[in-house]
C-alpha cells in the first residue's frame, strides 16, 4: 500500500499534475476567503477547466479547491467576523475576537496551521481506512446499497433546521428529477411528454450547477444595495503583527488531544453523506468547549476554538473523499461535482474503484496530501493579497461566476440544451430556497436517484421477496438506523418547535 | 382558516405528484422484468404526494391560531433578483446568436451595471475592462489551452 502511495506521490509531483493542483488550491483559497462564495461554488467554477484535462489532473485541481477552500474561509472569519465559506463558521467565534484584540496574524496562522495538521492527520485515515471500508462495501448486495442510500437520505432530510417534511419533500423532488427520461432497464421514456428537450432526462451537472449557483448568487443579490452585511469593525487591509510560526505550531501541539479529536469529528462528519463542513466545524468547536479546562474563554478569542474548527473542517475533506472512493457516494455537494466530473471521463466510482483504478485512487490521495503544502505556500506568499481579497464586490463577482457556470454547462456536451436546463433549474433552485426548502437533501436525491432505482430493481430481479431488505442483517440494520434517525429528527423538531428563527440557507 | 406559503407549495407539489402518479401507472410493463418502468417512480411519487399532503395539513393547523409574520425581517431587494434573472435569460438567448465572445461582453457589462451603477467615467472604464477581460480570458483559456469549444454566433459567425 505504501509503495502505491509513494508511486502516487511521485506521479502527482509531475508538472502536469502539480500545476492544476496548485492552481486549484489557489482558486480554492481565494474562493473560500470570499464571503458569499462557497467551496461548492468554487468547485463548480473550476469544473469547466477540468473537461480538457486528463482525469487525474482534473481531480487534482478539484481536490486542491476543496482543501484550499476549507482553509481560505478562515481569513474572512478573522477579518470580517463573517465566515468566508460555511465550512469555517465556528472559526468566527474565536478568530474575530482574537483579531480584534490586536492579534490578527496569530488568529489567521493558528487557523492555517491547524488546517494543515488536521488535514494531514485526516490523510492518514484516508489512506489506511478507505481500503477496508471499500472491502466492507464489496460485501454489499443491491439490498444493502438500497438501504444505505435510504439511510443517507433520511439523515440529511432530518438534519434540516426548518422542517423535516420539507427536507423529505426536497429529497423526493431530487429523486423525481432523476426519474425523468429513459428508464435504466428497458429504456422506456418516462414523463417526457413527447418532448425532445427532456427526452434524454436532465443532465446531472447542469441541474446541480443551476440549483446551487443560482440559488446562492440570487440570495446574495437580494441583500445588495440594502443595509450592508459588512460589519462596522472590518479589519480588511490590516497589517499582521509580528509573530512566530514556531510558537503558533507549539500552541497547536501543546494540546494533541484537541487536534486529534477535532480531526476525528471532522472525519466522521465527512464520511456521513451530504452533511458537509459547516456541521463538522460547529460540532468540533462544541466538543472542544465541552472538553476544555477553560470553557469560559471560548468566544473571546481562545486559540482552542480556532484550532478545533479549522482542524475539523479540513479533516472533513478527507472523510468526504473516503466515502466517495469506498462507496461511490458523494460525501457532500463538492464531492458530488467531483463524481460528476469522474463520470464525464468514464470512470465508474464504487467499491471497485480503488482496485480497478489504483493509479487514480492513489493519485487522489497524493493530490490531497500535496494540496496541504501548496496551500501553506500560497498562504505564506500571498497573505497580503488575501487580506484584501475579501472585499471584492458582489457586482463584479456575480457576472463572472455566472459566465463560468454557463460555460460549465455548455461545454459538457457542446449543446445549448444543457444551458437551458441550467437556467430552468436556477429558477427552480431559487424558488425552492425562497419557499424554505433545504437544498442539501435535493442534491442527495439527485445524486443517488439512479443508483437507488437500479439497486431496487436489481434486488427484486434477483429475488422477488421484499422482506429480504429487512432480514439481510446489514440491510436490516441500515433500515432500522433509518427509522431511528427519522424518529430522532421528529423528536428534535418537536423539542425545537417553539424556537422561531429564520436560518440562512446552508449551501 | 387561511392557507400560507407552505400550504400553497404543498398543494402545487401534491398536484404535480398526483398527475405524474397517474402517468406512471400508464407506463408499459416489460415482458421479462418483474417490475416495470413505472414501479420506482410510483414509489417516489406516492411518497411525495403523502409528504405534500402532510405539509398542507401542517400549514393549515399552524395557521389556525394567529398568522404572525416576522415584521422586522431584513428588507430584501427582489427587484434586483428579477432583473438579474432577466439578464441571464437574455444572455442564454443571445449566446447562440451572437456567439460567446460578444454575448459575454454584453452580459458581464449589463449585469455589473445593474448590480451597481457606475457613476464616474473611471468606474465605467473598470466595468468595461472587466467585461472585456472576462470574455477574452475565458475564451483564450478554454478554446486555446483547454480545447473546450464555446458557442459560435449564428448571426455573427464569431
Amino acid at each position: 500500500m505504501l509503495d502505491l502511495l509513494w508511486h502516487g506521490l511521485v506521479n502527482v509531483a509531475q508538472w502536469k499534475y502539480m500545476l492544476p493542483l496548485f492552481a486549484g488550491t489557489f482558486i480554492g483559497v481565494i474562493g473560500g476567503s470570499l464571503p458569499g462564495v462557497t467551496i461548492t461554488m468554487t468547485v463548480i467554477v473550476v469544473l469547466p477547466f477540468t473537461y480538457g484535462l486528463d482525469p487525474l489532473a482534473g481531480l487534482a485541481a478539484m481536490t486542491g479547491v476543496y482543501v484550499g477552500g476549507s482553509t481560505g474561509g478562515l481569513i474572512a472569519c478573522c477579518l470580517l467576523g463573517i465566515p468566508g465559506s460555511p465550512a469555517s463558521i465556528a472559526t468566527t467565534f474565536d478568530g474575530f475576537p482574537m483579531a480584534r484584540n490586536g492579534e490578527p496574524g496569530r488568529a489567521i496562522w493558528l487557523g492555517v496551521w491547524a488546517s494543515v495538521w488536521g488535514g494531514l492527520l485526516g490523510a492518514l485515515f484516508l489512506v489506511f481506512l478507505t481500503g477496508p471500508l471499500a472491502a466492507i462495501a464489496l460485501e454489499f448486495g443491491p439490498w444493502e446499497y438500497f438501504s444505505l442510500f435510504v439511510l443517507a437520505m433520511a439523515m440529511v432530510a432530518g438534519l434540516t433546521e426548518s422542517s423535516l417534511l420539507k427536507g423529505l419533500l426536497s429529497t423526493a423532488i431530487g429523486l423525481l428529477i432523476t426519474v425523468v427520461g429513459h428508464d435504466p432497464i428497458g429504456s422506456v421514456p418516462r414523463f417526457t411528454f413527447g418532448s425532445e428537450f427532456i427526452g434524454g432526462g436532465f443532465p446531472f451537472l447542469p441541474v446541480l450547477i443551476g440549483i446551487f449557483a443560482f440559488a446562492q448568487i440570487m440570495t446574495d443579490l437580494e441583500k445588495l444595495n440594502g443595509p450592508r452585511g459588512q460589519p462596522v469593525e472590518s479589519l480588511v487591509g490590516v497589517k499582521l503583527e509580528r509573530f512566530s510560526h514556531l510558537k503558533v505550531n507549539l500552541e497547536i501541539f501543546k494540546q494533541p488531544f484537541l487536534l486529534a479529536w477535532a480531526t476525528i469529528v471532522g472525519l466522521i462528519i465527512g464520511i456521513l453523506p451530504a452533511i458537509g463542513g459547516s456541521a463538522s466545524s460547529v460540532m468540533a468547536y462544541d466538543q472542544a468547549k465541552k472538553f476544555s479546562k477553560t470553557p469560559e474563554r471560548f468566544g473571546k478569542g481562545h486559540p482552542e476554538g480556532i484550532i478545533a474548527s479549522e482542524a475539523s473542517n479540513n479533516a472533513n475533506v478527507s472523510g468526504s473523499l473516503m466515502t466517495i472512493m469506498a462507496f461511490g457516494i458523494p460525501g457532500d455537494a463538492v464531492t458530488a461535482v467531483m463524481l460528476g466530473a469522474m463520470t464525464i471521463h468514464g470512470i465508474q466510482s464504487g467499491p471497485l474503484f480503488i482496485s480497478q483504478n489504483p493509479d487514480l485512487a492513489y493519485g487522489i490521495y497524493a493530490a490531497y496530501i500535496l494540496a496541504h503544502p501548496c496551500m501553506l505556500l500560497i498562504c505564506v506568499v500571498l497573505m497580503p493579497l488575501m487580506l484584501r481579497v475579501t472585499s471584492v464586490r458582489m457586482a463584479v463577482l456575480a457576472p463572472v461566476v455566472l459566465v463560468l457556470c454557463v460555460v460549465g454547462a455548455y461545454a459538457l456536451n457542446n449543446t445549448m440544451q444543457s444551458v437551458y436546463v441550467l437556467l430552468l433549474f436556477g429558477v427552480v433552485g431559487y424558488g425552492l430556497v425562497k419557499l424554505g426548502f433545504p437544498l442539501a437533501p435535493l442534491i442527495l436525491g439527485l445524486i443517488l436517484g439512479d443508483q437507488i432505482e437500479i439497486n431496487l430493481v436489481r434486488a427484486i430481479m434477483t429475488d422477488p421477496n421484499p422482506w429480504l431488505f429487512l432480514t439481510r442483517p446489514i440491510s436490516g440494520g441500515l433500515l432500522v438506523a433509518t427509522a431511528l434517525s427519522v424518529a430522532l429528527a421528529i423528536w428534535q423538531h418537536l423539542r425545537h418547535q417553539n424556537r422561531v428563527a429564520e436560518e440562512e440557507p446552508d449551501f | 382558516m387561511s392557507i400560507g406559503r407552505d400550504g400553497i407549495a404543498g398543494l402545487v407539489l401534491l398536484a404535480i405528484s398526483l398527475v405524474l402518479l397517474v402517468k406512471s401507472f400508464q407506463l408499459p410493463s416489460l415482458p421479462i422484468v418483474p417490475v416495470g418502468p413505472g414501479f420506482y417512480p410510483a414509489i417516489v411519487l406516492s411518497f411525495m404526494a403523502a409528504a405534500s399532503a402532510l405539509l398542507v395539513l401542517q400549514d393549515l393547523m399552524k395557521r389556525a391560531p394567529v398568522a404572525a409574520d416576522a415584521p422586522d425581517a431584513p428588507r430584501r431587494n427582489y427587484r434586483l433578483v428579477v432583473i438579474a434573472f432577466a439578464i441571464v435569460g437574455f444572455y442564454v438567448v443571445l449566446l447562440p446568436l451572437l456567439g460567446f465572445r460578444v454575448a459575454t461582453v454584453l452580459f458581464v457589462g449589463a449585469l455589473q451595471a445593474a448590480l451597481g451603477r457606475p457613476r464616474t467615467m473611471r468606474q465605467w472604464a473598470v466595468l468595461a475592462a472587466i467585461a472585456l477581460g472576462t470574455a477574452a480570458v475565458s475564451y483564450f483559456v478554454f478554446e486555446r489551452y483547454l480545447l473546450v469549444l464555446l458557442p459560435r454566433g449564428a448571426w455573427t459567425g464569431f
